[in-house]
């Protein structure tokens, strides 16, 4: 190991003389010395100072193979033998590293193997170094060659033995390490070789597929930037809650004092309350007693009133019970009517009569109900007020509502109840006994009501278990019939009166059937099922309860509404109308044509079959004249007519025959009602034959229209009734 | 002046105990409630004038939100400000004062 020390120095003094003579320009001479100076600079200070001689002296050292550290006695006890034995001598070598790395020797199988695979290296392989010696044998040639004279001292000092030397060492290193690795050999030779040779020789052409390692720093890196939303404070700041100040001062006394006003006060509003609250008591108590005393009042003032009136209206008393105008008896097929008392009332001056009802258990006791007929002047009241003829001043009973009162009807077998038809469509029942001032029953509700003006109420008979009904009929086209529960009014429709063929188109293509508006309606006096409903165009349907869907008969009946239709008394069979048209038309049951037509010269706002007669009819009209038809004594003619009220000013709407006594009484527009006596002639009774002495009026009066009735129903079939109506001229 | 107080009873020889509202802003419903609980919570603790306005302040901080203030006593004064209609001055048992209001 230390020969080559030694020989460090000498080829470290080849080198630099083979730089020398290698390098050529000055540069590189002028670095050497650089170098050497630098070398020399940093020798150590206690370096010994020796002379020429002695560092040419020569110290000869010799090295021995054997290692002086290695312990050559060691013993180790053998168990075996029962002594120490000598443990055998350790190696000589020391580890002193020990590194297992992952670096392959370029030059190595492996290596090669390994690029060929990835062709992947920094730099290219160097060549097989077969090739090498002789380049390197060229090269030393040349320099012998071209060198010359410049380093003959050195170079023929020093060449011949280094080279020789290297020559031997690398064929003797060849002969040792073997063949296997032919580029050891160069090691020997020095760096600058090896550098030249990496220079000049190209690199080994790699056959085989070239596979690309992945580098894994070697990416490319996308991204992208979005908006940042933006971001924003909104601040908002209430109005803080109100603050107030209290401040007091807490002591003994002032609580005392508190509690003491406090109590005193708390004590005098006690006195007041239970003061108000005796008075209270006492007044309720009061009003109660007054309105026992009142009712006791009333009633003596109302037959004080009585009397009173009995006495002023004596004469009219007398005439009203007694007068029979002489002068009949000297006119043939004539009479008159004598004016009795006049019944108003002061707050329906204003309004039209439109309805005259007389009660049928009282005979002197008859309602009166007050609207308006004029669709532009309706009132927000109405009234119905029950007179008695044994008092004209002044209503027995009255009855307020918000709007018109249309009709009413009292119960036949009840005639306490009252019911009447508004004017807004609903349908209320009194009960007079209980008062006027609320209804027993009234209407509720959208559904549960007429949509327009009621024209016409009529109870019916009890149901089968007892309940009272009533019917209705109204512009809306409906008939109703109303029953009276427990505690509601229960509705149903009886008929809708649709037009027959009556389609018109709607809004949008629908097809809207047209109803014609109920205007009066009457029921058969013997059957109850079947009524009589006159229409607003002129109609007259005969209907039943039973069924609604169809028309037992519709009478073509008039031009205009039809205002009253009213059965014979005698005959139900037969039945009289009349209509705005002027005219009053005579029916038989189901017999398309009328029998009788009389024109009254203007609209004809009622028409009554008289009770004691069955050809006795009386008609009021529009032009305040009052009518009365006798047809068994004048078939074209009436026998009377008398004006009851101005012409121009006033005109009569409505009329009502008296059950028991000869009087009517007509209603007008000015809110009069006015009773008439009829004379004897407008009351004839028939009388029975010499022969037949037995007969009762009733078959009588029958047989006297059957009479009648037989001579107009002579009329061929094929001829037209004589629809020119009998005018009436006065 | 307590002798003259001590006279006047003993002329008159009543003692009020109930409730009295001296001073109150609440709505009616409100006051009914608190006099309601003042007087239970006065009844409760009769003894502990500090416990009493304790559990009188918890309550009305569970019942009408936070932030009230409660002085129970017999003998003190007061500037407060309060937040309008939650405030209530009150004489209960006759010789005690309450004082309840609301400020955050």
């Amino acid at each position: 190991m230390q020969t080559p020390k030694v020989k460090e120095g000498k080829p470290k003094k080849v080198r630099t003389s083979k730089g020398k003579e290698g390098g050529g320009g000055g540069g590189d001479a002028d670095d050497f010395d650089a170098w050497m100076k630098s070398r020399q600079l940093i020798k150590p200070d206690d370096q010994l100072e020796l002379t020429e001689a002695e560092l040419g002296e020569e110290v000869t050292k010799v090295l021995t193979p054997t290692n002086t550290n290695v312990l050559r006695n060691l013993v180790v006890f053998s168990f075996k033998d029962g002594e120490y034995v000598l443990a055998p001598t350790p190696s000589n070598t020391v580890t002193l590293i020990s590194f297992a790395g992952n670096s392959l020797h370029v030059d190595s199988e492996e290596a090669r193997y390994q690029v060929e695979e990835s062709d992947e290296i920094g730099y290219p392989l160097p060549m097989p170094n077969y090739a090498v010696v002789e380049q390197r044998e060229t090269l030393q040639e040349g320099e012998e060659e071209g060198e010359g004279d410049d380093d003959e001292k050195i170079g023929v000092d020093a060449k011949p033995v280094p080279e020789g030397g290297d020559e031997e060492e690398v064929e003797e290193e060849e002969d040792e390490e073997g063949k296997q690795e032919g580029e050891h050999a160069t090691e020997g030779e020095g760096g600058a070789e090896e550098e030249e040779r990496a220079g000049a020789q190209p690199a080994i052409p790699t056959s085989g597929k070239k596979k690309k390692l992945i580098n894994q720093f070697n990416y490319c890196e996308r991204a992208t930037l979005t908006y940042v939303n933006p971001k924003r404070n909104v601040d908002t700041q209430t109005i803080p809650p109100p603050r107030s100040q209290f401040g007091g001062n807490v002591l003994q006394w002032i609580i005392y004092d508190s509690y003491n006003e406090d109590y005193e006060e708390q004590q005098k509003m006690g006195q007041l309350a239970g003061k108000r609250v005796s008075a209270k008591k006492t007044f309720k108590k009061k009003t109660a007693h007054a309105e026992q005393l009142n009712r006791k009042y009333l009633r003596c003032w109302q037959i004080l009133e009585r009397m009173i009136n009995q006495n002023i209206f004596d004469d009219i008393g007398n005439d009203y019970r007694y007068w029979e105008d002489p002068a009949d008896e000297y006119r043939e097929g004539e009479g008159n009517l004598l004016p009795l008392w006049k019944f108003q009332y002061e707050k329906t001056k204003k309004m039209n009569v439109t309805e005259l009802v007389f009660n049928p258990s009282y005979y002197d006791l008859f309602a009166v109900c007050y609207g308006s007929h004029d669709f532009l002047k309706q009132h927000n009241e109405g009234y119905l007020c029950l007179f008695t003829v044994k008092n004209p001043a002044y209503p027995d009973y009255i009855i307020q509502t918000d709007c018109g009162v249309m009709c009413c009807d009292i119960h036949q077998n009840y005639p306490f109840l009252v019911v009447i038809g508004l004017y807004d469509g609903n349908v209320a029942v009194y009960d007079l006994r209980d008062g006027c001032k609320e209804p027993m029953y009234v209407s509720r509700g959208v559904k549960c009501k007429h949509g327009e003006c009621v024209w016409q109420v009529k109870w019916g008979p009890d149901m089968a278990d007892g309940e009272i009904n009533f019917y209705s009929v109204s512009s809306d086209g409906c008939v109703f019939s109303w029953i009276l529960m427990q505690n509601k009014l229960w509705v149903t429709t009886i008929i809708t009166l649709y037009i027959e063929n009556g389609i018109a188109d709607g809004p949008d293509g629908t097809k809207v059937t047209l109803r014609s508006g109920g205007s009066c309606v009457q029921f058969h006096p013997t059957n109850p099922t079947v009524f009589l409903v006159g229409t607003e165009i002129g109609l007259i349907y005969k209907c039943s309860t039973l069924f609604s869907s169809k028309y037992l008969m519709t009478y073509d009946a008039h031009n205009m509404s039809v205002y009253r239709i009213d059965y014979n008394r005698f005959d139900s069979n037969i039945f009289v109308s009349c209509s705005g048209d002027w005219r009053v038309k005579v029916w038989e049951d189901m017999r398309a044509d009328p029998l009788f037509i009389f024109d009254l010269g203007s609209a004809v706002g009622d028409v009554k079959w008289a009770p004691y007669s069955s050809t006795v009819f009386a008609a009021v009209t529009t032009e305040g004249k009052v009518h009365v038809f006798d047809l068994n004594v004048n078939k074209y003619k009436p026998i009377c007519v008398q004006a009851v009220v101005p012409k121009r000013k006033n005109k009569l709407t409505r009329l009502a025959f008296n059950e028991k006594l000869p009087f009517i009484i007509v209603g007008d527009e000015k809110g009069a009602t006015t009773s008439l006596k009829l004379s004897p002639n407008l009351r004839l009774m028939v009388k029975p034959p010499k022969k037949q002495l037995y007969l009762d009026q009733l078959t009588l009066q029958t047989a006297k229209l059957e009479k009648l009735l037989s001579l107009v129903r002579e009329l061929p079939d094929g001829d037209q009734a004589p629809d020119v109506a009998t005018t009436v001229n006065t | 002046m307590a002798d003259d107080e001590g006279a006047k009873e003993g002329d008159k020889k009543i003692v009020h105990i109930y409730p009295l509202v001296k001073h109150s802003d609440m709505k009616e419903e409100m006051r009914n409630e608190v006099v309601e609980l003042i007087v239970s919570n006065c009844e409760k603790y009769s003894a502990n004038y500090e416990l009493c306005a304790r559990m009188i302040k918890d309550s009305m901080d569970k019942k009408f939100g936070i932030y009230w203030h409660v002085v129970v006593g017999e003998g003190f004064g007061f500037e407060v400000s309060y937040e309008t209609e939650n405030i209530m001055y009150l004489f209960f048992g006759g010789n005690l004062a309450i004082v309840l209001w609301k400020c955050s």
